[in-house]
């Protein structure tokens, strides 16, 4: 079997995952970081993106939005605003919050709406995303 | 016979006004389950990222980073210092209000020079309460603090950061009610901004810790401009959540008390008009008996 390691994923309305893994792979900000057992300590900021890990040889995705990881060489501790599995979005709510985002975007806006609506779009079409792979 | 009267009036308002304390406990109790739920859920991560963001301090090498920078150079009294305080919207809970304002009161008295001390209140009675008294209070600054989203935080936390970061402010500090245990409250007061590297690099007993270095992907400072942000979203919103699971806490025991001692009210009201209600009862028997006899004795 191979090494593992103990990751925490706290998500900012509940603990979303807590045991060992395997493999863990991340998307920080400039691309995805694979991280297995004895990894270097690493702190890295994570956007909204995917997350995958491995439990007990099984791949399990899940979407996550904003947060950051903290490796330290007993523990791997993720910290998100939001953290789903796959089953758990709500497709139609997600595409309606794109729209939403899309329409918003078409308007004139001030730089700050401006970014919050990106971001609202950017979560929006991750869980579209996370929740197609789930059923292919 | 206007006592009787009077009794019976006072019996009538006191039941209605015990309908409506009863209604409120009932509807803070139900909102105290929800916002207990929230707060279970939320108090991992509260407390997750307090310890990790320390622990990601400790790791960090020394970096010129702005949230860092406690701006040393300016004296104590010219040094702007921002309050964001969460209070209750509404009234009728206890000493739940008067707690956190009188807590902020002390704070701005410690402060050197009390036009220098910006306020953020959150929460209507808070900003009621202020607006009369310190000229320095955010009038756009409007936040309930009625079910706490992470999004509203991400809104302050905005906001807070960017005047911090224009020199608007030198400290923020966060003021809030925090939950001990459901009879216990206290208030809180956590300081946002800058930074505090309270343990960098010393253990207890003084003498400098080796710690590993975490390297830091892309780079210290990219990593830091994102994390910091987050990091006071997730503090706000954590105090939102204990405010308001407090607020609720103490308007549902308020609401308690107050219906209980409508009720005594109410028994010890019922005593006194049946009192009442007899001695006019016998009264009046008395009244026809006499007259009775004395026709009898005209007779």
């Amino acid at each position: 079997m191979a090494k593992t390691f103990y990751l925490e994923i706290v998500a900012s309305d509940r603990i979303f995952f807590q045991g060992d893994v395997e493999h863990l792979v991340i998307t920080a900000i400039d691309g995805l970081l694979g991280i297995m057992a004895g990894h270097e300590p690493l702190v890295t900021s994570l956007p909204t993106g995917e997350l995958k890990y491995m439990v007990e040889g099984e791949w399990k995705y899940a979407a996550i939005s904003e947060g950051f990881i903290q490796v330290m060489p007993d523990k791997a501790v993720i910290l998100a605003d939001s953290c789903e599995l796959p089953e758990e979005i709500d497709i139609k709510r997600a595409e309606q919050a794109k729209e939403r985002a899309e329409e918003k975007l078409r308007q004139k806006q001030s730089i700050r709406e401006y970014y919050e609506t990106q971001t609202a779009l950017k979560r929006a079409m991750n869980r579209l995303k996370i929740s197609q792979k789930n059923f292919r | 016979m206007a006592n009787i009267r009077e009794i019976r009036d006072r019996t009538e308002s006191i039941k209605q006004i015990l309908k409506i304390t009863n209604a409120m406990y009932l509807i803070s109790s139900s909102k105290l389950k929800k916002a207990r739920k929230a707060l279970e859920s939320t108090e991992p991560y509260f407390y997750k990222l307090q310890d990790t963001i320390e622990s990601v301090l400790e790791h960090t090498p020394h970096t010129e980073q702005q949230y860092f920078n406690r701006r040393s150079d300016i004296p104590s009294e010219k040094r702007k210092r921002g309050y964001i305080v969460i209070t209750g919207d509404k009234g009728l809970c206890g000493s739940y209000n008067h707690n956190i304002l009188k807590f902020a009161e002390q704070k701005l008295k410690e402060a050197p020079d009390i036009d220098n001390c910006y306020l953020f209140v959150m929460g209507q009675v808070g900003r009621m309460y202020f607006q009369k008294r310190i000229k320095s209070v955010d009038g756009e600054f409007l936040y309930t603090t009625q079910n706490p989203t992470l999004y509203r935080a991400g809104e302050i936390a905005d906001m807070i950061i960017d005047k911090f970061s224009r020199g608007e402010l030198d400290e923020v500090w966060l003021l809030y009610t925090d939950m001990v245990s459901s009879v216990l409250q206290e208030t809180k007061s956590l300081q946002l901004l800058p930074f505090e590297r309270r343990h960098f690099g010393k253990a207890k007993d003084g003498s400098i810790r080796k710690l590993p270095k975490a390297s830091f992907v892309p780079s210290p400072e990219k990593v830091m401009e994102y994390l910091i942000p987050n990091y006071a979203k997730g503090i706000i919103y954590g105090a939102m959540v204990e405010a308001f699971c407090c607020e609720q806490q103490s308007r549902m025991t308020a609401m308690d008390s107050a219906t209980n001692s409508a009720k005594d009210m109410i028994k010890d009201l019922s005593l006194l008009y049946n009192r009442a209600r007899q001695a006019s009862i016998t009264q009046e028997i008395t009244e026809v008996c006499s007259g009775a006899n004395s026709l009898d004795n005209q007779e």
